[in-house]
């Protein structure tokens, strides 16, 4: 279907809930004293946006999920600018969620706590907004359009902590450079617009596809694309803003940017390659073609094995856990995207089931940096020696589930993830992919145990400070390690999400 | 024929295996208890059944048809896997049960004289719970029907050897000696079973009586360029020259009498040391079947027993002559075993066992006596103060001189005449075996001259009571000696009017070997001159040992003057065959496990640790650049906060162009890459 | 009794749970729930023991139901005469090593929590017919492992765990490569070993060798084969003794069980062609070498670390030789090694528990004082040196003699080792035990009943298998049989056996 404007309002529950309330939040902000208050708004906000999601389309197996609140087919919305269908709502449940975890987390985080938290709540709905265009624009335009909104605000967010320096400077450097990419970007979108003569993803693929076009000129476009997307999935050699921005920004954000807008670039990129540049290969389960001689597959191979092993090396040197997490979200970026370059179905899938499960450990991850930070005010490796001896043992026990998942070591979900990306790789026989992989896994491995050993093997020596779990943070870190392991035990529902989640309305 | 199915022979090494548990695990306890005179008991008795019940398969055998002598008790099912099929089974034909017979015998003799011996020793449950635990393998060496069990024996007799060697374990020169021997019986064990091994492969059984059935399998089987029942058969001498102290494995014998006496009586005289002897007769249908195997054994035996004799002349202590003396007769025995002589061999095996055992069980006794002095140049003079000591000792002694009449005389007469007459045989082996005859008898009359007459040099504070030792010895000693007078009557040779009922007894078994002793009749006169020519020759060696240590009209000093000192000096070191070793063997190992362990710790490990680092360095490197480019802006912007936007937009734009490089840099290479 | 592989394999787990849910400050509690958590394991391995069916090739009590049905991933569980040994092995050792335990006094509840977490992986490792399954056991055991040595080891622990942990890994990364490759290779696409077995066809040689060298270094750093053997000398050395033992005993036997499981059952022509380099020569290298290197050592703990290096290379010799007495004696060598190099690091413990240190030339006539200890020590000792009448000589000599049949030469360097062998075990024999007695150790008490009843169970193992070893061969026999067929039919279709 393809519905006009006013019909497709009524479709677009979640993003208008979420526009809402964070509206909603700027208001209140100037009455309500208790800010905690506007958190909790948020939190429904997230909830509601979730719910909506899930009713508006039944991602799950029918047969144990009972028809949601809305339950529509899928199509194009608000003409052809974006599209509503599996894929798109399997990213707005996965940011919803990201969101929700945010809000939770930053009202337990000491440094959001103390600036103005009104506009803070307000600009991550607002950011989580552009996430979920992001994953369903179906217009080059439109994608854009999401994507920017998603930088202004997360260049605020990451200058959010005022008095301290490093944080307006990583907003800073985060701007400049998200700047410069999106100028390259959105310059390579011209590109596109002048072989095709339209913005719009169909008609885009019909001309690469089918029209007559210079195979060279096309990938000079993509090129240039790649250049704004892999800003945004923090792929070497376009990750360079990275490390200080996720150093910079309090620690909720930096979760936040390293699940939520990294996913929601995968999806802006899944979209635009696969069903935008890409078709459906006939015959064989699940493969897809691309335009001979624009072969960017290739082009990602290189990209994928460089941004995993530098963001390995590079990780294996910090000494502050912020930046060595933020150089291993660049190297788990380089792993997702193993599922991008084999060009079929499984790839595609796996690279979903992927950022689930990255999402738990990752977020989990820094959940536990934050609850150090709280009660030591440190981030350094330091300050988490013998933390498991110190009052610190649930985050200390926590914090190593999450990085031997990171590190893909089973019965934990992280393994699950890999498991399926290798296997993906090597039934497509990329050999060196997959050995390139397996190196860095055990480069990752090194330094994430490092962590664990200054957790567990090292005594303390008195002057790191006690280390306490609050119930509010307590749960949260509940809720994102349980499912770490279940997810490593039984995965099946969620292989299954996935599955049916790579579906793109096609027309 | 088949072999008649028993179930007694168990009983023979089951026994003594009983009273090595019961000593070795409540040993401690009783002694507390119930006194030494317990543990004796227990260690006796079963010593006593294994002999009672060796008798009754004596007698089961003689109630047998010559060619059907063989007893079978197959006690259990042990290695069952694919064609190796081993039971525990314990096999009796005559030539296992002599060797019953002399293991029971004389080894309980043996235990009897321990039971005073040991007295004043706290270990003394200990003691009796090795010996015990030694009769048993030994029993179950000798009374094996298979390889591997034999091997089982082989190694445990090797076990208890090192056990008792070093029985006094708190002196560490004792326990070097013990290892010494063990370590040495372990290279010729390495042989054993490797003979083992190819003995498998070729006939598909590890069985005496499969092995001999099916002998033909063997026929031009080649390995490594050389048949494979010569390479066999010479495997199994290797493992003969490590247990029976052969060149070039015999250095540890001689150390070996660190352990207490009646063990050196037992164990490297009487039995152990005899299991080589015995386990090429027991395969003599195999060495039968390589002549050059034959040679060497020849060979070594006769090297061998020169080297020993030689070495025995100028020993001063009164155990290591007689040490040297059971190398140099073990010699002869191989050389008999190596013209094919075996029931000779075994023959002299017997013998040897009463008169050796009798020797140190002497030994023992003067040591007793002396408060374990040993250094027979602290003795002399003693045949008044131990008469029974004496005259048994010079029995002995004349038995292992070959004194005509003797035990000694008619088995070694017996190993000379094979030597000179066998087809196998030669003149060169018999003037070997003659000239032996001759430095035995002089170093035992050395010995003799020095333990028993001449002035008394005993160290005063000890000669006060010297006093000859209790019946539990004497009685012991004079059994041996009688042992050592008569014995050799059971084999006079035909050559003498005698019957040689041994070789008759041991036909059955050897029935397939050489035929030995077919041309005696008809060259009587020759054997008997060769006799006499071997009794004048040790007569002399006597007589030389009588005029240097008796007489005195040669000095002792001016013999190991002769030529400078240094033959005597070379006999003194033993030829330096334990330095030679150490130096060569000894520290070449040494050497290479420092190597190994080097070679782990630098190279290997040094690879490892190495490739970390490398992955360090390039993880640091990276962070570098990262650093110049990334942090170069914060750095540039730290310095520019508060400034005005002139000098931030400065800072900015220097920054965009090196992102702007990068960027535009990846795209136009690829593009580049792309192009071509 | 059907899910005795299941009970086995889960119900140390569940006692992990209980443990975790106990306070932490009782200790003894703590102990004794660890304690009988591993007994019951223990009592359904004596029952397996009798009700197994020495009869059968096929796998035994299997436990299979889909887990990850779009994948094709079962929970397939069973036993055949090739694990049957190694599952008895496990939940025999494990008790002993919670006994052996009873020192620990730090993170106690971490511990015994870990120690039973490890022993599921364990015996899941050896109950595993699902090759999926296989592999996530495999790495489970590495976390705990990692943890038990790293907190509760000695002095470089950390160093020593985090090699430990690498080079496993390192290896399990292989592994995992060539699982998928296997996977992919077969139609329809399955990780179930006992299908995989049938279907050798689907890769050219060339693959199939490649596939066998990658399981093949897997497998090796765990035996560990040389060069990928420097992790157990440090690893051994800084364990807790308990954790040595389990090392030593059971985790080394995962090598090669996975050579024979995995290598051999899925890639029968390749194991025939590679055998001989990779088997035989680098078994032989590593009996003489690993002997080499143990008579250099000052640290007993590194001496008997190096032993079992040398003692794990009569097994890789035993299985190259394609002999049912081969490798019949190497199965029944991994199971004697097991028993014996226990109680050898259980002896070191005694030791070093009393003196807190393990320096070879720093004891000194210890029998006069400890005698009882000294004569358990002998036996051990004997019983690694292959003296007749305890269970190793049977296994060696059937390794051996199997080994003859194919490899003469090889066969011959191999068993020059007992020599060695003998020489550093008598050497340390003598400096340690004999002699005169060292004044400093004057008064170091005798072993005493707890360490007594972790020792006599061992012992009365090694004595019996020494005079019946066929309680153990006519488990393994059949299966063994069985396998080796399979893998001189294998040799038919590849390249011929050396």
């Amino acid at each position: 279907m393809d519905l006009g404007n006013l019909q497709s309002i009524a479709f677009s529950a979640p993003e208008l809930i979420l526009i809402a309330t964070a509206i909603l939040i700027f208001l209140a902000d100037l009455v309500v004293r208790q800010k905690e208050q506007l958190g909790a708004l948020a939190l429904f906000g997230c909830a509601g946006a979730l719910i909506a999601s899930i009713g508006l389309r039944m991602p799950f197996s029918d047969r144990w999920l009972v028809q949601g609140l809305f339950g529509w087919g899928e199509g194009w919305l608000y003409s052809r600018m974006v599209i509503v269908d599996d894929f798109a709502v399997f990213f707005k449940l996965l940011f919803a969620l990201a969101a929700f975890v945010t809000i939770w987390m930053s009202l337990g985080s000491r440094e959001v706590q103390d600036g103005d938290e009104g506009e803070y709540y307000g600009l991550v709905l607002a950011s989580t907004v552009g996430l979920f265009y992001m994953a369903s624009a179906a217009n080059l335009l439109m994608a854009y359009l999401a994507l920017e909104l998603v930088s202004l605000t997360s260049y605020v967010l990451t200058g959010y902590l005022r008095r301290n320096r490093r944080s307006g400077e990583a907003a800073l450097k985060y701007l400049i450079y998200g700047g410069v990419s999106s100028a390259v970007m959105i310059y390579g979108m011209s590109w596109l617009y002048g072989l095709a003569g339209s913005l719009d993803y169909q008609k885009l693929n019909a001309t690469v596809l089918h029209g007559h076009v210079e195979p060279l000129t096309v990938f000079v476009a993509i090129v240039l694309v790649l250049a704004g997307l892999g800003f945004k999935i923090t792929a070497v050699p376009f990750h360079m803003w990275a490390p200080d921005a996720y150093q910079g920004a309090p620690i909720p954000v930096t979760a936040f940017l390293s699940v939520g807008s990294k996913a929601a670039g995968f999806a802006m990129m899944i979209r635009l390659f696969y069903p935008g540049l890409s078709a459906p290969a006939v015959g064989d389960g699940g493969g897809w073609t691309f335009l001979a001689g624009a072969d960017w597959p290739q082009l990602m191979l290189v990209l994928c094995m460089a941004t995993m092993t530098l963001g390995n090396l590079a990780a294996l040197g910090q000494e502050n856990v912020k930046r060595l997490l933020a150089y291993s979200s660049i190297a788990h970026a380089g792993y997702t995207l193993m599922g991008f370059v084999v060009l079929n179905d499984a790839g595609l899938r796996a690279m979903l089931f992927y950022l689930i499960t990255y999402y738990l450990m990752n977020l989990g991850a820094f959940l536990v940096v934050m609850v150090v930070a709280n009660s030591t005010g440190r981030e350094d490796l330091d300050g988490y020696r013998g933390l498991a001896w110190r009052g610190g043992a649930v985050p200390a026990v926590a914090m190593a589930i999450f990085l031997f998942s990171l590190a893909g070591i089973p019965p934990l979900a992280g393994f699950v993830g890999k498991f399926y990306l290798f296997a993906a790789v090597v039934e497509q026989r990329y050999y060196l992919l997959a050995a390139v992989g397996f190196a860095n896994t055990l480069v990752a491995l090194y330094y994430y145990v490092r962590i664990i050993r200054t957790m567990f093997l090292d005594q303390p020596r008195g002057d790191e400070g006690v280390v306490a779990l609050d119930t509010h943070n307590a749960f949260l870190l509940y809720f994102l390690a349980i499912p770490t392991i279940v997810l490593g035990i039984y995965w099946a529902p969620v292989i299954a999400l996935a599955d049916r989640s790579v579906r793109f309305f096609l027309g | 024929m088949e072999p008649t199915a028993v179930s007694t022979l168990r009983w023979i090494p089951l026994l003594p295996l009983l009273g090595a548990v019961v000593n070795g695990i409540f040993g401690a306890a009783i002694q507390r208890r119930a006194g030494k005179g317990a543990i004796a008991v227990l260690a006796v008795a079963p010593i006593g059944g294994a002999f009672a019940f060796a008798l009754l398969a004596f007698v089961q055998l003689l109630g047998l048809p010559p060619e059907g002598r063989m007893l079978l008790d197959v006690v259990w099912r042990w290695i069952a896997v694919g064609s190796l099929q081993v039971n525990v089974a314990f096999m009796a034909d005559p030539l296992s049960c002599t060797l019953l017979l002399v293991i029971t015998g004389i080894g309980g003799l043996i235990h009897l004289y321990s039971m005073a011996y040991m007295r004043e020793d706290d270990a003394y449950w200990r003691y009796f719970a090795y010996l015990n635990l030694f009769t048993f393998a030994m029993l179950v060496l000798v009374l094996a029907d298979n390889l591997l069990l034999m091997f089982v024996g082989w190694e445990g007799v090797g076990f208890c050897s090192w056990a008792l060697i070093g029985f006094w374990w708190r002196e560490p020169v004792n326990t070097t000696a013990g290892n010494k021997a063990f370590i040495v019986n372990r290279i010729g064990d390495c042989g054993f079973v490797l003979g083992i091994f190819a003995m498998f492969w070729t006939v598909d059984t590890v069985v005496f009586r499969d092995i001999q059935a099916h002998v033909g399998l063997l026929d031009g089987r080649m390995l490594w360029g050389m048949p494979v029942v010569g390479l066999a058969t010479l495997l199994f001498f290797v493992g003969a020259t490590g247990k029976s102290a052969q060149i070039p494995l015999h250095v540890w014998l001689p150390d070996a009498m660190q352990g207490p006496t009646p063990v050196s009586a037992l164990i490297h005289a009487a039995t152990m040391v005899t299991a080589g002897v015995y386990m090429i007769a027991r395969l003599h249908f195999l060495y039968a079947l390589a002549p050059g195997t034959l040679a060497v054994v020849a060979g070594v035996g006769a090297a061998t027993a020169i080297l020993a004799a030689t070495i025995g002349l100028v020993q001063d202590d009164i155990k290591r002559v007689l040490a040297y003396s059971t190398v140099s007769q073990l010699g002869v025995m191989f050389v008999a075993m190596g013209v094919g002589a075996w029931s000779a061999g075994v023959f002299h095996l017997v013998t040897h066992a009463f008169f050796k055992a009798c020797l140190f069980l002497g030994a023992g006794s003067v040591i007793h006596a002396l408060h374990h002095e040993q250094d027979m140049r602290k003795m002399g003079g003693l045949r008044t103060q131990l008469p029974v000591t004496f005259w048994t000792f010079l029995i002995a002694t004349l038995a292992l001189a070959g004194a005509p009449l003797t035990a000694g005389f008619f088995s070694k007469d017996e190993i000379l005449w094979q030597a000179w007459s066998s087809p196998l045989g030669s003149p060169l082996l018999w003037t070997v075996g003659v000239v032996t005859a001759g430095l035995t008898a002089c170093y035992m009359f050395r010995q003799i001259f020095l333990v028993f007459f001449g002035e008394n040099r005993v160290d005063p504070h000890v000669a006060a009571h010297v006093h000859e030792s209790p019946a539990a010895m004497t009685v012991p000693l004079v059994i041996l000696a009688a042992g050592s007078l008569l014995v050799g009557f059971l084999g006079v040779p035909e050559a003498f009017g005698g019957a040689n009922r041994f070789a008759a007894w041991l036909a059955p078994v050897f029935a397939t070997g050489h035929a030995e002793g077919h041309h005696a009749a008809h060259a009587a006169s020759l054997e008997w001159m060769l006799t006499a020519v071997s009794v004048a020759v040790a007569t002399t060696g006597a007589f030389v040992a009588f005029l240097v240590y008796q007489r005195r009209t040669v000095s002792a000093d001016a013999m190991a003057a002769l030529g400078g000192g240094a033959p005597y000096r070379l006999l003194l070191h033993k030829y330096f065959l334990d330095e030679l070793y150490w130096a060569t063997v000894g520290r070449g190992v040494l050497l290479l496990a420092r190597i190994g362990a080097w070679i782990d710790r630098r190279v290997i490990d040094g690879i490892v640790d190495g490739s970390a680092t490398l992955t360090r360095g390039i993880a640091r490197l990276e962070g570098r650049f990262d650093a110049v480019v990334v942090d170069g802006l914060v750095n540039a912007l730290a310095n520019a906060t508060g400034a005005l936007g002139a000098r931030l937009r400065r800072v900015q734009t220097g920054n965009i162009n090196t992102y702007l490089y990068v960027v535009v840099g990846t795209v136009t290479l690829v593009l580049i890459a792309r192009l071509f | 009794m059907d899910h005795v592989l299941t009970l086995m394999t889960f119900l140390p787990l569940l006692g992990a749970a209980i443990v975790l849910a106990l306070p932490s400050q009782h200790h003894a509690l703590i102990k004794q729930v660890a304690l009988a958590a591993t007994l019951p394991t223990l009592l359904l391995g004596v029952w397996l023991f009798v009700a197994f069916d020495r009869g059968t090739t096929d796998f035994q009590y299997v436990d299979k139901v889909p887990w990850i049905a779009s994948y094709n991933i079962q929970y397939f569980v069973g036993v055949d005469g090739i694990s049957i040994t190694m599952v008895l092995l496990t939940a025999l050792l494990c008790p002993l090593c919670v006994l052996a335990s009873c020192g620990i006094d730090k993170g106690v509840k971490g511990y015994f929590a870990l120690f039973l977490l490890l022993e599921t992986g364990m015996l899941g490792v050896f109950v595993a017919l699902d090759f999926f399954l296989f592999y996530v056991f495999w790495e489970v055991m590495l976390l705990p492992m990692y943890f038990l040595i790293g907190i509760w080891g000695g002095a470089r622990r950390e160093y020593a765990a985090i090699k430990f942990f690498l080079y496993t890994f390192a290896g399990s990364v292989l592994m995992l490569i060539a699982m998928l490759v296997l996977y992919f290779g077969s139609e329809p696409h399955t990780f179930d070993m006992t299908v995989l077995m049938q279907r050798t066809g689907v890769f050219d040689m060339r693959t199939q060798h490649l596939l066998w060298m990658a399981l093949f270094v897997a497998f090796a750093i765990k035996i560990p084969v040389f060069p990928f053997h420097t992790w157990l000398p440090d690893a051994h050395v800084e364990a807790p003794t308990a954790i040595s033992v389990i090392l030593a005993g059971v985790l080394l036997k995962m090598g090669t069980y996975g050579i024979l499981r995995i290598n051999y059952g899925i890639l029968p022509a390749a194991t025939a062609d590679l055998a001989f380099w990779a088997l035989a020569v680098l078994g032989t290298f590593n009996i003489v070498y690993g002997a080499l290197c143990a008579l250099a050592q000052t640290d007993l703990k590194k001496l008997v670390a190096y032993s079992s290096i040398s003692h794990m290379g009569y097994v890789m010799l035993g299985m190259a030789a394609f002999t049912p007495q081969g490798i019949n004696g190497a199965v029944l060598q991994m199971f004697n090694h097991g028993t014996i190099t226990a109680m050898l690091f259980l002896l070191v413990g005694v030791i070093y528990d009393r003196a807190h240190h393990r320096n070879i030339d720093g004891f000194g006539g210890l029998a006069s004082v400890m005698p009882v200890y000294t004569g358990f020590t002998a036996l051990a000792f004997f019983a690694a040196m292959g003296l007749p009448g305890l269970s190793a000589f049977i296994s060696e000599v059937l390794v051996l003699l199997g080994a003859w049949q194919r490899y003469p030469g090889l066969t011959t360097v191999a068993a020059s080792a007992i020599v060695l062998t003998a020489g550093y075990l008598l050497w340390t024999m003598q400096r340690m035990w004999l002699g005169p007695l060292n004044a400093q150790y004057a008064h170091l008490p005798e072993i005493d009943a707890r360490e007594l009843v972790t020792l006599v169970p061992l012992a009365v193992i090694v004595l019996v298998l020494g005079v019946y070893p066929h309680a153990v061969l006519d488990l393994i026999n059949t299966s063994l049989l069985h396998l080796n067929e399979i893998v001189k039919a294998g040799a038919a279709t590849g390249v011929a056996l050396r």
